[in-house]
């Protein structure tokens, strides 16, 4: 295969335990000390855990009860997600130094795509240390970058330049890694298969089967006896990727294809009325985004989990694109009318997709606020549901980000999202470790 | 059970019937079939989801009587490639063979004792004209919504009115409104909301016969054509008050040919991707058409016209836009508004009999 591109250099940067290192910067008291993030409600899971806190097995997305007995020593802290917002928006300014093409994974990763920046700034490793110096010095954080010719490997050279953790100490990392172009085969086939994305549990036991355990074992393989194994689109997929090829472009916000929100929630919801509260608040936090990216969206999906963590997905499809919480509401609430909330929701979200330019095709309002009320299973009373997804959004949409612009996010927002504590908005990554942190104040230290 | 038929008959009625089967092998797998019936040299070939059921009797040369269900996409597959001529098909031990020319197929059918009994339609039948039904069916039908989230809204309003049958149809961005005056359907109060999946599969039946005959049941109606009867559910609820939609009066009226709008729409379409909206531009003797897509370009198109009224630009959903004025016939068609924002209607003119309600696109 011929390729007339210029190589990419592709960076994919990693706060070194983000969320720790911000607390840690306010509290040098706890430095050297095993420190977690969230995992303090009933749901919480953590959120990040501090190196040493790794010696101990701790890692984020594990549940609190477990990371509380693999280190009663750890203080658990519950969480300023405002505050990583605010350093996460730091962190990106400084990228932005470097370059405009900065796709955000998290609060905590991002990739760069630096190809146009090498002939001012150097090449990639150079950019890479020269960013990893900028985090240190103004911000006092530290950060591993991995610098490759794609976003795949780039993903993995940050792995590798990440500090080590073994039981007994922690070894600092390489700071920055390169895959050096011409070099990937040999970084990537002796690395275990599970490092490929899109290796679940059922495709590593599969592939153990066949006795593939390294990348190289399933490149080895070929493509034929991978797609018989695995089907068509998972077998070209990883074989791919085990050729070290990967185009996808590093996307920023407007290039999106998808913008979306979810909760966890503390207990199980079992009432209509709950979970639409939740709907408003997280149509709002989509809309809100879509707006500050310049589109709208004409697919809006539901994700419903349930208790025994079945997922249901519910999309539709509207005659132009949408960009107003109203708007998203009136998509979603059918589809949430349709759901039985009885056994128990765990998660909901919305997401949207289909982006266009934000033209909205008006409906009849009265007659949707009827066909509304009347849908089976919805317990919520009719003046509730009568949404005016017609009348005049526009204005009030375009007053909401200005105050949002000058106020922040929980000056104003859905009335049903209001409680006796002020707004409870939708944060990018807030359901990471749910929403215990702003309702049960753990011990400190 | 066994018989003979000729090829284009047998596959013509398994296609028909074949509509109604269920594509997905959701909880009764059985309904993905179609059941053949044979006493003397009447087959009868039924398809349901047990929403819809679509029912045929064709003549045959029947040798053995029995019943059998047979997939119905593979039946339909299978008989449809045949070569042309007659066609056998018999129940041999545990298969249906299905033979023609020199070709014969095997196939393993489906439970006849799962399939479904399927009530009796009701016995009162009204008689109506196909060809008036027909044009009204192809009128309505395409504003009903096509999304189940709102069921209500997948159906089509028959209704009594004027001394005669009302259809009504809506999706929520538009409303059709279809009269056919003498047609007493229904009592006076009496409404029922049917499946406009079911009416536009009916529309295809209609083409073909001169009289269509229709039995209201309680949960159901059944529509006969010819040699073809269609069973629906009927849709529970209320569908909502249509009429306070229509605004009493409008202040701005534009005429403008209907071939020659309908061509300029398909032209400037080009340009308008997906559901990109087309703005109407009206000024006293004219009507501009634009479509613009970022990043691709711009269509503009300007007609001859007469605005009674004030100018004014609205901007509507290319799709829906286009099917109003397919939808309202007549030589000239006339467009009411109030203003960017409000539902603005099409009528054909001399046409009082139907009326398309469109709401606008709101733009930038």
């Amino acid at each position: 295969m011929t390729n007339h591109a210029p190589r990419r250099t592709i960076l994919h940067v990693d706060m070194d335990a983000f969320y720790v290192s911000v607390e840690l910067l306010s509290r040098p008291e706890l430095v050297g000390r095993p420190v977690v993030v969230g995992g303090t409600g009933p749901r919480g899971v953590v959120a990040a855990a501090s190196y040493e806190a790794r010696r101990f097995g701790v890692y984020s997305a594990m549940p609190g009860s477990t990371a509380r007995r693999l280190c009663p020593t750890a203080v658990f802290l519950p969480g300023n997600h405002d505050l990583y917002v605010r350093v996460s928006r730091q962190v990106h300014e400084i990228f932005r130094e470097t370059t405009p093409f900065i796709e955000p994974l998290s609060l905590d990763e991002a990739f760069l795509d630096v190809t146009g920046a090498r002939r001012l700034l150097g090449d990639g490793a150079t950019i890479g240390r020269h960013i990893r110096e900028r985090v240190a010095s103004v911000l006092g954080l530290s950060c591993s970058v991995g610098v490759a010719p794609n976003k795949f490997l780039a993903k993995l050279a940050s792995v590798a330049a990440k500090p080590r953790v073994t039981p007994e100490r922690v070894l600092p990392g390489f700071g920055v890694f390169e895959v050096v172009p011409g070099r990937e085969i040999e970084f990537l086939h002796p690395l275990p298969v599970q490092a490929l994305w899109g290796v679940g549990p059922a495709t590593l036991e599969r592939l153990q089967r066949l006795g593939v355990k390294t990348v190289g074992d399933l490149n080895a393989l070929g493509e034929v006896s991978l797609v018989s194994a695995l089907g068509r689109a998972s077998g070209r997929h990883l074989f791919a990727l085990s050729c070290a090829h990967d185009e996808r472009a590093v996307e920023t916000d407007r290039a999106m294809k998808s913008i979306g929100h979810e909760e966890t929630f503390a207990r199980d919801l079992h009432e209509s009325g709950e979970l639409r509260t939740e709907l408003v608040r997280l149509s709002d936090g989509v809309a809100s985004r879509l707006r500050g990216a310049g589109v709208g969206a004409r697919t809006l999906t539901l994700k419903v989990r349930f208790a025994g963590f079945t997922t249901i997905t519910r999309s539709t499809t509207l005659a132009s694109p949408v960009a107003t919480a109203a708007a998203i509401i009136s998509a979603v609430d059918p589809l949430l009318a349709n759901v039985d909330p009885t056994p128990g929701v765990r998660l909901i979200g919305v997401h949207a997709s289909n982006f266009g330019e934000p033209v909205e095709q008006l409906r009849f309002d009265d007659l949707l606020a009827q066909t509304l009320a009347q849908t089976p299973d919805n317990e919520t009373p009719d003046n509730e549901t009568s949404h005016p997804a017609s009348t005049d959004w526009t204005e009030a949409t375009v007053a909401i980000d200005a105050i949002r612009q000058r106020f922040g996010d929980t000056a104003i927002g859905p009335a049903s999202t209001m409680s006796a504590t002020g707004l409870r908005l939708v944060r990018r990554g807030a359901q990471q470790w749910g929403p215990d942190h702003d309702r049960e104040q753990p011990k400190r230290g | 059970m066994k018989f003979r038929c000729e090829r284009d008959l047998l596959a013509d009625a398994l296609a028909t019937a074949g509509r109604a089967a269920t594509g997905r092998t959701g909880t009764l797998p059985v309904l993905s079939g179609l059941r053949l019936e044979l006493v003397g040299d009447k087959l009868t070939v039924t398809g349901t989801d047990l929403e819809l059921t679509i029912q045929l009797e064709i003549e045959v040369g029947g040798e053995r009587d029995g019943g059998v269900v047979l997939p119905a996409r593979l039946a339909a597959d299978i008989v449809r490639s045949l070569s042309a001529g007659k066609v056998e098909v018999s129940v041999d031990g545990d298969d249906v063979s299905i033979a023609g020319g020199r070709s014969q197929f095997a196939v393993r059918p489906l439970s006849l004792d799962d399939y479904p009994r399927l009530a009796a339609p009701a016995s009162s039948a009204v008689t109506l004209p196909s060809g008036e039904v027909g044009e009204a069916l192809r009128q309505v039908v395409r504003a009903a919504s096509t999304d189940e989230a709102r069921p209500i809204l997948t159906g089509v309003l028959l209704t009594a009115e004027a001394e005669g049958l009302r259809m009504v149809a809506t999706d929520s961005y538009r409303l059709a409104v279809r009269d056919l005056p003498g047609a007493s359907v229904l009592g006076a109060d009496q409404k029922v909301l049917v499946p406009g999946r079911a009416l536009s599969e009916l529309q295809r039946l209609v083409g073909h016969a001169s009289e269509l005959t229709l039995r209201l049941g309680e949960r159901d109606a059944t529509f006969e054509v010819g040699n073809t009867r269609l069973t629906t559910r009927l849709i529970e609820g209320e569908f909502p008050n249509y009429r306070q939609l229509i605004p009493a009066s409008y202040p701005n009226k534009l005429t403008v040919a209907r071939e020659s709008l309908m061509e300029a729409i398909r032209r400037v379409k080009i340009l308008a991707r997906d559901a990109t909206p087309i703005r109407l531009q009206m000024s006293a003797d004219s009507l501009r058409l634009t479509a613009i897509t970022q990043d691709v370009g711009n269509a503009v198109e300007e007609l001859d016209a007469v605005l009674e009224g004030t100018e004014l630009t609205v901007a509507f959903n290319p799709d829906y836009f286009a099917a109003g004025v397919e939808a309202v016939g007549g030589d000239e068609v006339t467009l009411e508004t109030l203003d960017a924002l409000k539902p603005a209607v099409l009528r054909g003119v001399g046409r009082p009999e139907y009326l398309y309600l469109l709401m606008p696109v709101r733009v930038p």
